[in-house]
């Protein structure tokens, strides 16, 4: 795993597809790229067979480009729709049995830590609302309890989508779903709070409606689990087969959620605001100036 | 037949805002070419769509309607667009993609 797994075999060139060719050639490994450069160089992520107009799949292209090092990192994942399309990406990607992403990824940050010591390797969990509040629930909070040094993104489509519409602990309340007829009888989960209380270092919510705030959201996740800690993202990807948007109006009804129950938010211990200040060059934690006194009038 | 996106480059490369790249679902699905208008003397190039990866969705002509204001994308049959960006035929360069245009459909 390091920028040379990408690079082709002596002679093997001409054989390689096109796609391989310009991703080595033209791809963000050993570059920096950003949201703003997309349609420019050719991104890690490949074609897929997740539904036409899915705000889950945007959101997974966008964290592909928004990964700090691609080329050092390993995703992470599980049952549900989100993998269908993490595991087409030239970045490597490890697939365990449902639930048990997060006991997967605290055993390969560690081992990488102890292969590859000081230089960073990240490590990046992407599962649905399912995987990661239901079936994962108790492996995602003792990962958090241990700090583990890795990124949990939570994909939450506020349903099962790839099994058809169960209602999952993230599906809020009343809700009528193909397979939850008579309406969730209980409130959506407050992942959030549970991930402060578990000591994460970092937590925040995002809507893929911003594609430049999902991009600084998780590279200041990533950046921050190298070292400090746990961080936990949580973002809004409708499902638009079991809810019924219309693929023109998925980014619509994002804009809708975000102003409703999804605005933008964001936790930073302070630990984790000095390491991004001192290490990585962060302006935004310093403390700002303070205003000058307003003058007294009749003083010199 | 399937819809695909079409964008229009005139309208576009008078904006050329490069939005309904950062919110199509596919990735390298729209593509940039600063070549694109500037026959017809506009400056800063177009988006294009590689109609091969198109999924149909009309997300970008939402984006283009709502937040771009621009209107230069509409959804055509695939088999309406005489000539279209596949890619195969798109050339990565520094800071910017070309394509060569051919038709989309085999036969
Ligand atoms: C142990 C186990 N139980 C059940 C399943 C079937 N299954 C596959 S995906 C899925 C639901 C996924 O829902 P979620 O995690 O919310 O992800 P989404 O598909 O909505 O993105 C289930 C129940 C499975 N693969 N393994
Ligand atoms: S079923 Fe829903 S979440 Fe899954 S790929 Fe389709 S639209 Fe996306
Ligand atoms: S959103 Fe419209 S104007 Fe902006 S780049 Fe796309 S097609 Fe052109
Ligand atoms: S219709 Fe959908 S898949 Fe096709 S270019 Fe537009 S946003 Fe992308």
């Amino acid at each position: 795993m390091s920028l040379d797994y990408v690079k082709f075999s002596n002679g093997f060139e001409k054989f390689m597809p096109k796609e391989y060719r310009d991703m080595v050639e033209h791809g963000p490994f050993g570059k920096k790229v950003t949201v703003s450069q997309m349609g420019n160089f050719k991104e890690v992520l490949e074609e897929h067979p997740m539904c036409a107009g899915c705000a889950m799949t945007l959101f997974i292209r966008l964290a592909m480009i928004a990964f700090p090092n691609p080329e050092d990192t390993i995703t992470v994942g599980t049952a549900g729709c989100g993998r269908l399309a993490i595991s087409q990406a030239a970045i490597p990607f490890v697939y365990g049995n449902y639930g048990d992403q997060n006991g997967v990824a605290s055993g390969l940050s560690r081992g990488l830590r102890l292969r590859f010591g000081d230089k960073p390797k990240d490590v990046v969990v992407m599962a649905g609302d399912g995987g990661t509040a239901d079936i994962g629930f108790q492996q995602v909070l003792h990962s958090w309890f241990r700090k583990e040094r890795f990124t949990t993104i939570m994909l939450d489509n506020e349903v099962y989508g790839n099994t058809g519409g169960q209602e999952s602990g993230m599906t809020n309340r009343g809700a009528v779903l193909k397979m939850a007829p008579l309406g969730k009888k209980f409130e959506k989960m407050d992942m959030l709070q549970m991930a402060k209380v578990a000591g994460c270092a970092y937590v925040a919510t995002v809507v893929p409606n911003n594609p430049r705030r999902v991009e600084s959201v998780i590279k200041k996740a990533v950046l921050i689990a190298r070292e400090v800690g746990s961080t936990y993202i949580q973002a809004y990807t409708s499902c638009n087969i079991e809810y019924a948007i219309p693929t023109d109006k998925v980014m619509e009804d994002a804009k809708a959620v975000e102003n409703d129950r999804y605005q933008f938010t964001e936790y930073v211990s302070e630990e984790a605001k000095q390491y991004l200040t001192e290490r990585y060059g962060y302006k935004e934690f310093l403390a700002k100036p303070a205003a000058p006194a307003a003058a007294i009038p009749g003083k010199a | 037949m399937y819809l695909v996106a079409d964008i229009n480059v005139e309208i576009c490369a008078a904006k050329s805002c490069k939005l309904c790249t950062q919110y199509c679902p596919e990735a390298n699905t729209i593509q940039y070419s600063e070549e694109l208008g500037k026959d017809k003397g506009f400056k800063y190039g177009s988006a294009y769509v590689a109609v091969d990866r198109c999924k149909g969705c009309a997300q970008c002509v939402w984006v283009c309607d709502n937040m771009a204001k621009n209107y230069a994308i509409k959804m055509i049959m695939i088999d309406q667009l005489p000539k279209a960006a596949l890619t195969e035929n798109i050339t990565y360069g520094e800071k910017s993609t070309t394509a060569v245009l051919a038709s989309p459909v085999v036969g």
